[in-house]
């Protein structure tokens, strides 16, 4: 074990800890889990989008050879009395009740100790449904005589909605409200107002590991082996769930094979939990890559948004009004509507500016969290917008920006006041590698060239609590146990590393002890950005916590300070032996002001993630064929703990959004999916790069990150989509409002175009 | 997926014995990839599966007749076999040509020319670019064989000509000096897709002159076809904007297309006029052959 | 009328070779080369995913091969040589193609990467001089979520680096 000068440890791109593992095939992934007797779960889905449930007979596919049993809610309520769960509304059940909400509801579990014959015996069981009239679009399901739920049923988790318990024939979830100034008077006095409405699609995930959990009852304790970025939340949630006291609930989870925010709150947990219970025997239940879309996805919306301007361009008001698709379950929709509604006016410095952002059920797969939660939806209008201003007004695009930026000491919406703010920063370093100030041929021919630029912000999930264990054991060697779970991102490395500045130590030689909740203490989710600076935070703490305790310990033994005897030789010391630990705690909660009723607050975030974009592109005016001939995308993420793999992380976030912005829809018929399978659900591959791509992080620092760090996981996902919008109008001389940009939408595009105007003829 | 039966005869009588009795649940299989898709989604629930490739005389071949004016391609040979003939390069590059867009690495290495020929899915690569050709299929039952233009082979949406107890053994493409050929693969999504169309042109040139050629599309109908009007206009035309309008005004006309996920209608009929002339107009600069 | 749970035939006893070892098992039609490898090998490294081919996490070479684990046949699987990602390290060394990857911080979840790994190790001995568009199209059919495509790119060139220099990992 390695003492190394402290400063050796920050800045340093160092293979990832688990690496040889990766590259071997041998990490540990919950996809590969076989217990001793279990039973695989396969799940029958609802077929039809909205109905009720006259009657399930599973007999036929009960007698099947090798099954061994077929599961309905009847049987889930024999182990748990009130099986609704939702981190935000208690709204979701286990298996359908009575009712199905959307066309891919779990309806019935089929287990056997073959997944084949699991599989088959599904086709046997049948459900008679009474269909009702359903409803799918956002903005209609806001006043819709159709309803989703009956009833509202807000959880304890978000105390501000205990007003909305037991309201009916509603299908708003939830709405909330910004309002800064006098944006009504504020229109009047504007020389110009521009009034835009945009929309976004529905997308999924689709992490290479699908879904996959299993549940191990005995004994009346239960262990959970699941793909989950989110373990505490698990265990507290099936405790409450079933009664129990946390300490009988056990969550462990390894690696994920990506998460991206679908493997958060409950997914396949209580269910497979239930199912335990009720067979008394480990229970697996693996979804497949097109039953993904079946579980969560990403919040399709539509903004209008309204801006009141001056003659020379200053923005004075703003109104943004936001519908989120939610879907027929809200799971924590309900919290992307409000962190995106805070930052839906844009990173601008505007006086007045009133906000409303509505979750609203419909007859569709649920949706949640995606990175970015809701901010890349609202960057897609709001930098749209600010184009079609600027270029309204004749006023170039980044001169605009940069005339109503948020500075440092400015309020933001919510009244919190900019700090570390390096939105100048970014916008101008893209633009620079772009080379937004020196002439551009947009073309006279068929091929037309277009060049954009973006510029966003978004607010960090908050108050939010992290607690990190640094365990150094009688050889002087160390354990880190932290809640926060690897999907990728490489938290066990970046966590190692901080802990090992603080404790003179090489990060490699660090043991990172993966999420166990009988060993793990809490962390409230990896989600968000939050895992750098949250936990990073609270890694630092217990890392100087056990510091203090060596230093106390050789006060204990008489050793003159500064006389550097390792650990390993004070532990022998004190008990004679190879012996002991050294146990440093540390739990971190940041600032916050909770919002008042008009949405304002004086620390609505601990830090905000900053990011730019510009693209160019070249656009085939014939067919509406485009190809992205360079992609900047600028952070900010503080200090760089790890520089390679942030550069991944934004490469990486910012191919994805890519994905969402070109090619990701999924597209519905009468409410049933119909392109549910990576064959028709189109994801980035290499051939999707752009041409020129660059992706970087800018010298910044977080004052009160740990050792200046910040989040770095969803920052390029922010402004990309309108980077890439705004280039193509360029090119093509006409707005695309709406997600995906693809190549028939541009085609359109360009057929509106009144005939003397047209390009390329 | 249900169990079944998995056999693998070594003689082709044998092979139709195995594969008779009237059940559309028994099928042969040669490189899997298509029917373990189907399989696996319980389009397909099969109670016998008959490989071919133990069949001896095997059906993984290539071979030339003596003047060179055709290939004969085994039924088991595989796409990358095809991909990485030189000598087929040298003769018929348009085949390496289709191979780069065609799926991917993996699915070309096991994929067998007669069941890629036997699916009967129009949004398949090659079989286009072999009625482009020109090409027939050699079709075996236990009666004899018959020999069938691969144009004739398809009824509609995953239908063929091929009877229950017959296997397709060979195909054979005709080389023809002086012509040239290419395959357009047009996706509106992603880079990497299936096509929203496929064309495959087969055609002599004398300078711009088009003395003779096919035309076949794909993948935005049920099944390839001639587009024999368009082939109507360019047959004995020069290659100049007019006639490529033309051209493609006539394609368009004797199509019925609709909108899918690939596309609306409109656009794709748009697109089949615009992919049709740049084809075209490449052809005459040495275009593979 | 098909009975379910009844399997229609006995199992086949397949002998192979599995990387570098003579292996046996018992397999029934239905069961693919991923299924046989996870359930009868415990091997983690080829990983069903997409179910159709198309994202290559399941990728395992057969016969010299790369082919998509989970749409072969174990059936047919009888005689031939079959090597996983398992397979490329000789003793504590990992492969140039394994190296390389690790040192360019070609992976993040790593869920995808052991299907990549076969398919630049098939890619490099195919064409040891692979440019830009060569390797897209050849990793076209591989899918990675994460999205650590510009660095699996330099992974790949810098394995066709040092394969010709005949370097070997430390």
């Amino acid at each position: 074990m390695t003492t190394l000068i402290s400063g050796t440890n920050i800045g340093r791109s160092i293979d990832r800890l688990e690496a040889r593992d990766k590259v071997t095939g041998r990490v540990e992934y919950v996809h590969h889990l076989r217990l001793p007797g279990m039973l695989y779960g396969k799940i029958l889905r609802a077929n039809v989008p909205h109905a009720r449930i006259k009657s399930i007979d599973v007999s036929a596919a009960a007698a099947v050879p090798g099954v061994y049993r077929v599961v309905t809610i009847d049987d889930i309520r024999t182990v748990i009395p009130h099986p609704y769960y939702g981190p935000a509304f208690h709204d979701q059940p286990i298996l359908a009740d009575g009712k199905v909400r959307f066309a891919g509801e779990p309806v019935a579990v089929v287990l056997a100790e073959n997944k084949r014959v699991a599989d088959e015996a599904l086709g046997l069981i049948s459900v008679e449904y009474e269909e009702l009239p359903a409803v799918y679009d956002e903005v209609e399901a806001m006043t819709s005589p159709v309803i989703v739920h009956d009833e509202l049923r807000p959880a304890s988790t978000f105390p501000d909605l205990a007003h909305l318990k037991g309201r009916r024939g509603t299908n708003v979830a939830l709405d909330y409200h910004l309002l800064r100034g006098d944006p009504s008077a504020a229109f009047q006095t504007a020389d110009h107002v521009f009034e835009h409405t945009f929309h976004t699609q529905p997308v999924m995930h689709t992490p290479m590991e699908p879904f996959v959990a299993v549940a191990d009852a005995s004994d009346g304790r239960l262990t959970l082996h699941t793909a989950s970025q989110g373990p505490s939340f698990v265990r507290i949630e099936i405790a409450r769930l079933l009664g129990w006291p946390e300490n009988r609930v056990r969550v462990k989870v390894p690696f994920l094979g990506g998460g991206f925010g679908a493997k958060l709150y409950i997914k396949l947990e209580a269910l497979v939990t239930a199912l335990s219970l009720l067979v008394e025997r480990p229970v697996k239940v693996a979804c497949t890559m097109e039953e993904q879309f079946f579980v969560v996805t990403r919040h399709p919306c539509t903004i209008a948004i309204k801006s009141g301007v001056t003659r020379d361009g200053r923005i004075v008001a703003r109104t943004c009004n936001i519908v989120w698709n939610g879907g027929a379950y809200a799971d924590i929709g309900p919290r992307v509507t409000q962190k995106a509604g805070l930052t839906a006016a844009g990173p601008y410095d505007i006086d007045n500016v009133e906000i409303n952002s509505y979750a609203v059920y419909t007859n569709r797969p649920p949706a949640g969290a995606l990175r970015g939660f809701g901010a890349p939806q609202t960057a897609w209008a709001y930098e749209r917008h600010t184009d079609m201003i600027a270029n309204a007004l004749g006023i170039d695009r980044l001169a605009f920006r940069h005339k109503n930026l948020l500075r440092d000491g400015r309020p933001q919406a919510s009244g919190t006041i900019m700090q570390d703010t390096a939105l100048d920063t970014v916008l101008d370093r893209a633009a620079a590698l772009i080379d937004w100030n020196q002439a551009f041929d947009r073309g006279t021919g068929r091929i037309r060239r277009g060049r954009g630029i973006a510029v966003s912000f978004k607010g960090i999930t908050t108050p939010t609590t992290s607690v990190a264990i640094v365990n150094l054991y009688g050889d002087g060697s160390c354990g880190l146990y932290v809640g926060t779970v690897d999907m990728g991102q490489g938290s066990d490395t970046v966590l190692a590393q901080i802990a090992a500045e603080t404790l003179n130590m090489d990060a490699a030689s660090i043991r990172v002890i993966h999420p166990d909740t009988d060993v793990t203490p809490y962390d409230m989710g990896t989600l968000g950005s939050r895992s750098t600076f949250h936990m990073g935070t609270a890694v630092r703490l217990a890392a100087e916590d056990a510091n203090a305790k060596i230093a106390a310990l050789a006060r204990e033994l008489n050793v003159p300070p500064n006389s550097n005897i390792p650990l390993q030789e004070l532990l022998r010391r004190k008990y004679g032996m190879q012996a002991g630990n050294i146990i440093g705690v540390g739990s971190f909660i940041p600032g916050y002001e909770k919002p008042d009723a008009n949405g304002q607050s004086r620390k609505a975030t601990p830090f905000w993630g900053v990011g730019a974009a510009a693209a160019e592109v070249e656009v085939d005016t014939e067919t509406g064929q485009y190809t992205i001939t360079k992609l900047i995308n600028i952070a900010d993420v503080g200090v760089a703990i790890n520089p390679r793999m942030v550069v991944a992380q934004l490469s990486g976030a910012a191919i994805m959004q890519l994905g969402f912005t070109t090619t990701e829809d999924m597209l519905f018929h009468e409410g049933q999916l119909t392109n549910g399978s990576l064959a028709d659900y189109k994801i980035p591959t290499l051939l999707d790069l752009p041409q020129k791509f660059i992706n970087e992080f800018i010298a910044s620092r977080q004052q009160d990150g740990p050792y200046g760090a910040k989040g770095a996981g969803e920052v390029t996902t922010l402004a990309l989509s309108p980077a890439i919008g705004s280039a193509l109008a360029d090119a093509i001389g006409a707005n695309l409002p709406n997600l995906p940009l693809t190549p028939e939408s541009v085609f359109q595009a360009l057929k509106a175009i009144p005939q003397n105007a047209q390009p390329g003829e | 997926m249900a169990s079944f039966e998995l056999v693998e005869p070594l003689s082709l009588s044998e092979a139709f014995q195995q594969l008779d009795g009237g059940d559309p649940a028994i099928r042969p299989i040669g490189g899997g990839t298509a029917l373990m898709l189907m399989m696996k989604s319980q389009l397909f629930r099969p109670i016998r599966l008959v490989s071919l490739r133990k069949l001896t005389p095997g059906l993984s071949h290539v071979s030339w007749s003596d003047d060179g004016a055709e290939m004969r391609v085994g039924a088991m040979t595989t796409f990358a076999e095809l991909e990485h003939s030189d000598e087929i390069y040298r003769r018929l590059p348009v085949i390496r040509q289709t191979m780069k867009t065609l799926a991917n690495v993996r699915v070309r290495n096991v994929a067998s020319v007669g069941g890629n020929l036997a699916h009967g899915d129009p949004h398949l690569d090659l079989p286009p670019v072999w009625i482009a050709l020109g090409a027939h299929a050699v079709i075996a039952g236990p009666g004899g064989q018959r020999i069938v233009p691969v144009e004739d082979l398809y009824l509609g949406y995953y239908e063929t000509i091929i009877s229950q107890n017959e296997i397709i053994t060979e195909l054979r493409v005709p080389v023809r000096p002086g012509w040239c050929a290419t395959y357009v693969k047009v996706t509106t999504r992603a880079a990497h897709d299936w096509p929203a169309l496929s064309l495959a042109i087969s055609a002599k040139l004398t300078s711009r002159h088009v003395d003779e050629l096919r035309l076949v599309l794909s993948a935005a109908v049920d099944k390839p076809v001639r587009l024999t009007s368009a082939e109507g206009v360019l047959r004995g035309s020069d290659i100049d904007d007019a006639v490529l309008k033309q051209a493609g005004d006539a394609a368009i006309a004797e199509i019925d297309m609709e909108s899918d996920s690939r596309g609306s209608a409109d656009y794709k009929r748009h697109l089949l006029g615009v992919h049709l002339a740049r084809a075209m107009r490449a052809l005459p600069e040495g275009q593979a052959a | 009328m098909r009975s379910l749970g009844n399997d229609v035939t006995t199992p086949r006893f397949i002998k192979f070779t599995l990387n570098g070892r003579a292996v046996a098992t018992h397999v029934m039609p239905h069961e693919s080369l991923v299924d046989v490898l996870t359930e009868r090998f415990d091997l983690r490294g080829a990983r069903e995913s997409c179910g159709q081919g198309l994202c290559g996490c399941c990728t395992v070479v057969v016969n010299g091969k790369a082919v998509s684990g989970c749409l072969s046949l174990a059936w047919l699987i009888d005689g031939a040589t079959i090597t996983t990602v398992e397979g490329l390290a000789t003793g504590a060394s990992l492969s140039v193609v394994q190296q390389a990857f690790i040192d360019t911080g070609a992976f993040q979840c790593g869920f995808c990467t052991p299907g990549f790994i076969l398919m630049v190790t098939q890619l490099l001995e195919t064409y040891p001089d692979p440019d830009d568009e060569h390797i897209r199209h050849y990793l076209a059919g591989n899918l990675c979520r994460c999205s650590a495509y510009p660095e699996i790119v330099q992974a790949v060139r810098l394995a066709a680096d040092r394969r010709k220099k005949e370097w070997v990992a430390s």
